[in-house]
């Protein structure tokens, strides 16, 4: 018969509805997050639609289950295939920082300095009545952008796209012990940068 | 007030105040791109999801895919030999085998009408009054030529 195989493959793999839903999804983070990285809108497009393109043509007979860690895999070599085309690798791999020196970040500060307010997000308002919603927003953007680039990633997969630790360090090709630091690390800084202007969330 | 608290506790809570402040953050960042959106961008992504979704369906249909992506992302779908029914291809053929087929008849025809000429002088000659010895004969060669209007 010549149709035999197909049945069992359509079983298996998402459907369209499922990839489309799960692209939408994700497309606008996965956008901002390699525009972090390349800093440049155009490439991280390129990178984003590339990365789809990818999962569609090799990965469209996985369950829809499984698509968000393949997607992340595929977007992160997408990033590194880019930069070593761009031969600008050091703007990964510069920041060695990362391994010295921060350890000071963490011991004489208490998070919940920052976070200690009276109710939630309406907590934001308490903020300096001068700056407004929009500026914060633009605040935290900025200084995540200015992150050591392997902190932010872990940052960012691991509460952004809310992958788990294991998951993490399978995308970024690291141990859980450096996903958890890097992870650390990116909070603490953020929420220093974000005291010293004098934001609390 | 945490000074009283054993170690690991301390530890757990540190864990949780910064998956707390991460996730305000991250949240704060959806609400920020919520807010910044801008058109083009949103539209070249959706470009993006809907080739994706077009390779998707491609890949599926054909069981082994012949999918080339250009620079520019876009793909392109090579032939497809599988996927033509047989007898469409063998009707390709037909026309070819017709013209082979006349060229052969033709052929035939144009032979056996040379050996029918042929053949007809033949039996001319040989039914005709005159011995063909005769032609060999330089004389009457000469008479032939010369006697005929």
């Amino acid at each position: 018969m010549p149709g035999g195989p197909a049945p069992r493959a359509v079983a298996a793999l998402a459907t369209d509805k499922e990839l489309s839903d799960f692209l939408k999804s994700v497309e606008k983070r996965a956008f901002k997050r390699t525009a972090y990285t390349v800093r440049n809108d155009d490439a991280a497009l390129d990178i984003v639609q590339d990365s789809m393109i990818r999962l569609a043509e090799k990965y469209a007979d996985r369950p829809a289950a499984e698509l968000p860690l393949v997607f992340q895999r595929i977007l992160s070599n997408a990033t590194m295939d880019w930069f070593r085309r761009q031969k600008v690798r050091n703007a990964l791999f510069v920041n060695l920082s990362d391994f010295e020196g921060a350890d000071d970040e963490s011991g004489d500060f208490d998070l919940l300095e920052l976070l200690d307010t009276s109710g939630g997000r309406a907590g934001t308002e308490n903020a300096s009545e001068s700056v407004s919603r929009m500026q914060i927003l633009q605040l935290i953007d900025t200084q995540v952008q200015e992150l050591p680039a392997r902190q932010r990633e872990a940052f960012l997969l691991r509460y952004w796209e809310e992958l788990d630790v294991a998951e993490t360090a399978s995308v970024m090709g690291c141990s859980e012990g450096s996903v958890k630091t890097h992870c650390s690390r990116a909070v603490h800084a953020l929420a220093k940068a974000l005291r010293a202007k004098g934001v609390t969330l | 007030m945490n000074k009283s608290l054993p170690s690991h506790l301390l530890q757990r809570s540190a864990e949780a105040a910064q998956a707390r402040l991460a996730l305000r953050l991250t949240a704060s960042l959806t609400e920020f791109q919520a807010l910044s959106t801008r058109a083009d961008i949103d539209a070249r992504l959706r470009f993006a999801r809907e080739q994706a979704l077009a390779t998707a369906r491609q890949a599926r249909l054909t069981t082994a895919p012949a999918v080339v992506s250009t620079a520019g992302g876009v793909a392109v779908v090579a032939g497809g030999p599988g996927r033509t029914p047989w007898w469409l291809r063998l009707g390709s053929l037909v026309p070819l085998a017709v013209l082979l087929a006349g060229l052969v008849l033709i052929e035939r025809h144009y032979t056996r009408s040379q050996i029918e000429a042929a053949a007809e002088i033949d039996a001319a000659i040989l039914a005709d009054d005159l011995p063909p010895e005769a032609y060999r004969d330089r004389g009457f060669v000469e008479f032939l030529k010369t006697a005929r209007p």
